[in-house]
């Protein structure tokens, strides 16, 4: 989590591409959450990460009220999308999911993140278009973020 | 209490994520202006509304107590206006209301407009000439009445004008009665002062008092009844004593009069014929 919060907060904070596209990868955080898990504990984690997101970026309760909306949403989703013969800790990845299942696993989650973290920060209508912009941008980068990071743990933990 | 301590220990993430979420919008919206300009209007709004659905119920629960009040309040404000009014027409004589009241009791009268072309106020029998005769259709002994009160009777016609005799005359007698009562007297002018008239022959059994108003009783063919003539001013005994004389001061200055309106009564020719059928059997019995 504080690797996350830490790239966070020296690199993809300032990454704008085109002044739209902002990438939120900190979320991956709870992708990363094992099948059985306290639903206490992803809510604190994705609300602790969230705060300290906040912090670094200045804009308090936005990521917050985001990462903990995921955190809650994330263990029945995960139960939708696991393989019939998944074991009952399984870890969400490559391995057990398939790199579609874990796509669409992802997809999910990373999309509800930014919609509900853009929602929050912006909190109107008046530009529909540049907000669908701006949260559509971010997603993407956001989501391609996301799989890089699970390539990434996927090839250390096989190299193991 | 068991089935509850139940129920929580199975939706106990459901208090954490509503309690993590609150806690997160109150930072929200405590350190982000523009989500808190908006949670603050969102919320005066809202609070706005209650606020006014409560004082609507706790208003309508006093309807009663509030429609007494204002009955009372009514009635004395009515009271007031009446006095008043009756105290402000006694002493500023303001002829607006009288015009207004003149015209509703002429209402349905045929009346013809006339300008005056010649007056008098200061001779012992004044005359007035009006823009309207013969061709126009008025006869002798028509009414004449303005705005305030009535003027005289119609003397002679030509085809373009007529003379007209004035209440200021001393020949002219009208036909008056005390408003709200059926004591009828003859009205004259003593000469005197243009502003005042001399009502004869009230019995002493009547009962007035100064202000009362004098009318047309509508007696004869010449003015319909209830047109406002003047008010009792002063209350003398007539020379034999046997009725009262009412000083009247008029409801119009003559010596301003400019527009008046002559009275065409539908059947003024037929009770002008009968009255001399009547006055020719009474001259042939004699």
């Amino acid at each position: 989590m504080l690797a996350l919060v830490a790239m966070q907060m020296v690199v993809f904070n300032y990454i704008h591409l085109f002044g739209y596209a902002t990438p939120l990868p900190f979320v991956y955080l709870l992708l990363l959450f094992p099948l059985g898990t306290d639903r206490w504990s992803i809510l604190l984690w994705g609300f602790v990460c969230g705060l300290l997101c906040d912090i670094t970026s200045l804009s308090l309760g936005v990521g917050m009220a985001a990462m903990t909306l995921v955190a809650f949403i994330q263990p029945p989703l995960l139960q939708l999308m696991i393989p019939k013969d998944a074991v009952e800790d399984m870890q969400p990845g490559y391995d057990t999911m398939g790199f579609w299942g874990y796509f669409r696993y992802a997809f999910l989650l990373t999309f509800i993140f930014v919609i509900a973290y853009f929602l929050f920060q912006v909190f109107n209508f008046f530009h529909p278009l540049d907000f669908l912009i701006s949260m559509l941008s971010s997603f993407v980068l956001t989501f391609f973020f996301c799989l890089t990071f699970e390539a990434i743990r996927y090839k250390l933990s096989t190299q193991r | 209490m068991r089935s509850l301590l139940e129920i929580l220990a199975k939706y106990y993430h459901w208090l954490i994520f509503i309690m993590l979420e609150v806690v997160s919008f109150v930072l929200l919206f405590q350190f982000n202006h523009y989500q808190s300009s908006v949670w603050l209007t969102t919320a005066n709004v809202v609070v706005g509304r209650i606020d006014a659905w409560e004082r609507s119920l706790l208003n309508y629960m006093t309807l009663g107590q509030v429609n007494q009040q204002l009955t009372r309040r009514n009635l004395y404000l009515e009271q007031n206006n009446e006095a008043l009014t009756r105290q402000l027409m006694l002493l500023t004589h303001d002829s607006t209301r009288t015009e207004l009241l003149q015209a509703q009791r002429l209402q349905g009268v045929d009346l013809l407009p006339a300008e005056v072309v010649t007056n008098s106020v200061l001779r012992k029998n004044n005359w007035m000439t009006v823009s309207a005769g013969a061709l126009d259709g008025v006869q002798p002994e028509m009414g004449v009445v303005c705005g305030t009160g009535i003027v005289g009777i119609v003397l002679i016609t030509s085809d373009h004008y007529s003379i007209v005799t004035p209440l200021l005359n001393g020949n002219s007698s009208v036909s008056c009665r005390l408003r709200g009562s059926s004591y009828i007297g003859f009205l004259r002018w003593d000469g005197r002062s243009p502003l005042y008239c001399i009502l004869d022959d009230i019995p002493r059994h009547a009962r007035f008092k100064i202000g009362d108003i004098v009318e047309t009783s509508g007696h004869g063919s010449t003015f319909p009844a209830g047109l406002f003539v003047g008010r009792v001013s002063a209350i003398e005994n007539s020379d034999d004593g046997l009725s009262y004389r009412l000083r009247v001061h008029l409801g119009m200055d003559f010596s301003r009069m400019q527009h008046v309106s002559i009275v065409r009564q539908t059947f003024q020719q037929e009770l002008r014929d009968l009255g001399a059928k009547a006055d020719s059997l009474n001259n042939e019995e004699q």
